[in-house]
């Protein structure tokens, strides 16, 4: 079955059949690797120790993120490359963004009890269906995870591809988790949780269906992915049309604090500015390159404005980039050809 | 995946070493280590590079470490500071089927870009023979998570995918006074056969000529280059030649047939 590098496989219908006909995947063998202690260098010792370390940074009133590593997906990181963040309103807690695994989900249910002890857990919100967002979604309640209809289905139809790829990655750190969709439809522009308003953005443009929440008490905006800050942007599905006009959205809100998805809180909008203008140098320097007849291995090379040479893993995502968009941009610039 | 990998390296270690005693009893020359350390190497050196053997940093392949996406692989061949290029010979070991692409570049530039199908991580070897009939060798190693060859084309998912065979985008730019540019994309499923129920077909034959029928290039294509093969050829030209004739075939004898301007020299 095709996978991406990245765990963000491109699957369609045919391609997810395809795998249902091959029910053998690396979660398998890797179990299979496991229980039978045959490898020296992932034995079960080792595997034991395996420990996110998980700590709150409080960053407004009762308002917690939990940041994670600006790298890529790595052994060593175990995928904790994300923001994740939790708020505690009257009644409860509401947790936005689960991580990228069981493992994950469970150091992050722990430290929520030792931060604000006792609290029930009323929602957790999935921004989008990218798996260091919401693979740590099976260790909380089904019940109240929440999402629009489009990331529900994103997740249902991507979400096993993405675990199994996550497997690969990041190997195990991964074990036992299974993809859990959410079971709360959002369609509201806004919901009372615990006593607490929160608006909810329904955004796209990072992939087909993004949502930005906003905790309408204290004026934080948790962006997902669709802002960045001091990170290079990823681009497996993006639409950039639509992901500069969503940034437009956000940056006309009432707010006091922005949770960017990857990278630090920012309280002037420097995060919405520079996903934008990272996204808009990159549109147009792989549009010149495709109108050029560029090789993508060539537009590859292609030199990283100054001013982005210094987010996190710049080169790395700028080569993903050119793979993301290049055939779509061909199409666009390379006028069709009269064939007999 | 991690398991069945380890087997297949086992597996093919195993034929390796069978195949490697025969090929050293017949040998006539030594071939260089293979700079990749891949357990292929003797393998395709002795099925595809027959004759004399050089590891050559002039064969520059570019290729992305990590593959992005195993059906849309990026590479890019410059030998162009070799001088009498008869043959480029691009090679993936590790895929079930190796041969990439043969071409011929009768009166161009020895360039091309292409993409592949990956089935799982390999090096990607080039072999370019020059007139002297030694094979000049590099390559790099692509890192790859598993299943490009085997999976279905995406053109399948469509009912009415043949309605669009053949279909090209194209651009012709001046790369210099001496030689064009020209990327090309032509819809085709480039089916490998790998994929459960879908027989192989696939573009076979690309061939660019000059308005009197001077042949400039000509590429050999196999199964691993990815559905609608997109490719950048510099083609020579010179003052005579304001156009470039394509003509590409593939395994069914579906022929198609397109011309494109040679932009001038001030043109560019």
């Amino acid at each position: 079955m095709p996978k991406t590098n990245t765990g963000y496989p491109r699957l369609d219908n045919h391609l997810a059949n395809h795998r249902a006909n091959h029910r053998i995947n690396r979660r398998d063998a890797l179990k299979l690797l496991a229980g039978a202690s045959v490898c020296a260098c992932c034995g079960s010792v080792h595997a034991n120790q395996l420990a996110y370390n998980l700590a709150a940074t409080e960053i407004a009133t009762g308002t917690w993120a939990v940041h994670g590593s600006n790298d890529y997906f790595t052994l060593e990181n175990g995928g904790n490359i994300v923001n994740i963040a939790f708020v505690e309103v009257p009644d409860g807690v509401v947790v936005i963004d689960t991580g990228p695994s069981r493992r994950y989900g469970e150091a992050l249910l722990q430290l929520i009890e030792k931060t604000i002890p006792g609290k029930p857990i009323l929602r957790v919100y999935n921004t989008h269906h990218h798996p260091d967002h919401f693979l740590g979604n099976q260790v909380f309640d089904s019940s109240v995870i929440a999402a629009p209809q489009k990331v529900i289905d994103n997740i249902g139809f991507e979400g096993e591809g993405f675990t199994d790829n996550m497997y690969r990655l990041v190997g195990d750190w991964m074990r036992g988790t299974a993809s859990t969709p959410p079971t709360v439809v959002l369609e509201d522009e806004a919901e009372e949780i615990g006593g607490r308003q929160f608006s909810l953005f329904y955004l796209g443009g990072h992939t087909s269906s993004d949502l930005a929440i906003r905790d309408d008490a204290t004026g934080v905006v948790f962006t997902g992915d669709l802002a960045f800050y001091n990170r290079a942007p990823t681009t497996p599905h993006a639409d950039i049309d639509v992901w500069q006009q969503s940034l437009r959205t956000i940056a006309g809100l009432d707010r006091e604090l922005i949770l960017p998805g990857h990278g630090l809180q920012d309280n002037s909008g420097a995060s919405l500015e520079q996903t934008s203008d990272y996204l808009d140098w990159l549109h147009r320097s792989l549009s010149e390159a495709a109108a050029s007849g560029l090789t993508m291995n060539e537009a590859m090379t292609l030199p990283i404005p100054a001013r982005f040479q210094s987010l996190d893993v710049v080169n790395s995502e700028y080569q993903r980039s050119v793979v993301h968009m290049y055939l779509s941009l061909e199409d666009e610039l390379m006028p069709l050809i009269e064939v007999k | 995946m991690i398991v069945k990998q380890a087997l297949k390296y086992l597996g093919l270690a195993a034929v390796v070493s069978v195949t490697a005693s025969v090929s050293q009893a017949f040998a006539t020359t030594d071939l260089p280590d293979d700079p990749l350390n891949s357990v292929m190497w003797e393998n395709m050196a002795t099925r595809f590079f027959p004759g004399e053997v050089v590891i050559d940093q002039r064969v520059i392949v570019s290729a992305p470490h990590d593959a992005e996406d195993q059906m849309q692989v990026p590479i890019t061949i410059d030998a162009t500071q070799l001088d009498d290029v008869v043959e480029v010979v691009a090679l993936a070991d590790l895929n079930p089927i190796p041969h990439i692409l043969t071409l011929r570049p009768t009166r161009a530039q020895a360039f091309i870009g292409f993409r592949i199908k990956l089935e799982q991580a390999s090096p990607v070897r080039v072999g370019v023979k020059t007139s002297d009939g030694i094979w000049h060798v590099n390559g790099v190693i692509v890192n790859a998570a598993g299943g490009g060859c085997t999976a279905p084309a995406l053109a399948h998912g469509m009912s009415d995918w043949y309605k669009t065979l053949g279909e090209t985008r194209a651009i012709t730019l001046r790369e210099d006074s001496l030689s064009t540019r020209l990327s090309m994309r032509m819809r085709h499923p480039m089916d490998t056969g790998l994929a459960p129920g879908i027989p192989v077909f696939y573009m076979s034959d690309v061939e660019v000529t000059s308005p009197d029928g001077e042949k400039l290039a000509h590429i050999e294509m196999f199964e691993p280059v990815s559905e609608n093969p997109t490719l950048t050829l510099k083609p020579l030209v010179d003052d005579n030649i304001d156009e470039l004739l394509v003509y590409a075939r593939d395994t069914e004898a579906n022929e198609f047939r397109f011309s494109l301007p040679v932009p001038a020299t001030a043109d560019n």
